[in-house]
């Protein structure tokens, strides 16, 4: 079903700010892991785990779930559709993929930003650069996607347009 | 009313991406199924120490006791 273009308006840009938002949470959460596994201020890592823990919390993971089921009403509700372009179908595996990582991931942040909240020196820890990293690198691939839309139509995608004539 | 044309398949961009894709996913269980690096998954980022506090079933990094006067250092 194709939304009214005030609805579809509202809907795009609901989608591009919590896409954004996500990867601007992340790119801070990565600021934080790097701080938190150089650092050698005991209190410095203290408070970065902390921070990774809430940032993770109250941004990363609302924000993910707000872009990605936002997400699919968007690509449903306009022309684009949500899987007649190769395009559309990579940025929902991509994002629905980055999100059961995050969702999964949140434990070990949990323990992480528990041990760091101990009396034990939280300098040892490991961070978790490799995923923080990795989440920077699969949005900004997504934000590609969304603005290039490169070109190629499913087959599902074709058949309709032949119907459409 | 006019012939419907064929599919022409999938764009060169598709097919390369998703042999990265299919490479990097096979990479990726090779890691944590070979356990290259060490236990995967939230044990690893846990201590084993005594002074630290546990966390059921997490094991992998030594802590040392750091008394809360020395800190800030």
């Amino acid at each position: 079903m194709i939304m009214a273009p005030a609805l579809r308006k509202f809907v795009l840009t609901t989608h591009v700010a919590t896409s954004v938002g996500w990867l601007g949470a992340v790119i801070a959460y990565l600021a934080l892991d790097v701080t938190a596994v150089t650092s050698r201020d005991v209190q410095t890592v203290r408070a970065a785990y902390l921070a990774m823990e809430l940032t993770v919390r109250y941004a990363i993971v609302p924000l993910a779930l707000a872009s990605l089921l936002v997400g699919i009403v968007n690509a449903l509700g306009t022309p684009w559709g949500l899987f007649r372009h190769y395009w559309v179908i990579f940025k929902l595996v991509l994002s629905a993929l980055a999100t059961v990582i995050l969702l999964t991931y949140t434990q070990t942040i949990d323990g992480l930003a528990a041990t760091a909240a101990t009396a034990a020196d939280p300098r040892g820890l490991p961070g978790s650069l490799p995923h923080s990293a990795g989440a920077v690198m699969v949005l900004l691939i997504i934000t590609g996607l969304s603005v290039y839309k490169p070109r190629g139509v499913t087959g599902y995608g074709w058949r309709k347009q032949q119907e459409k004539g | 009313m006019a012939d419907k044309q064929p599919y022409p398949g999938p764009p060169r961009w598709v097919k390369v991406s998703g042999i990265v894709v299919i490479v990097l996913a096979v990479l990726v269980l090779i890691v944590m199924f070979a356990g290259v690096g060490g236990e995967h998954g939230p044990g690893r980022h846990a201590p084993t120490g005594n002074a630290a506090p546990t966390l059921p079933g997490l094991a992998g990094h030594q802590f040392a006791e750091f008394p809360d006067h020395h800190q800030g250092v």
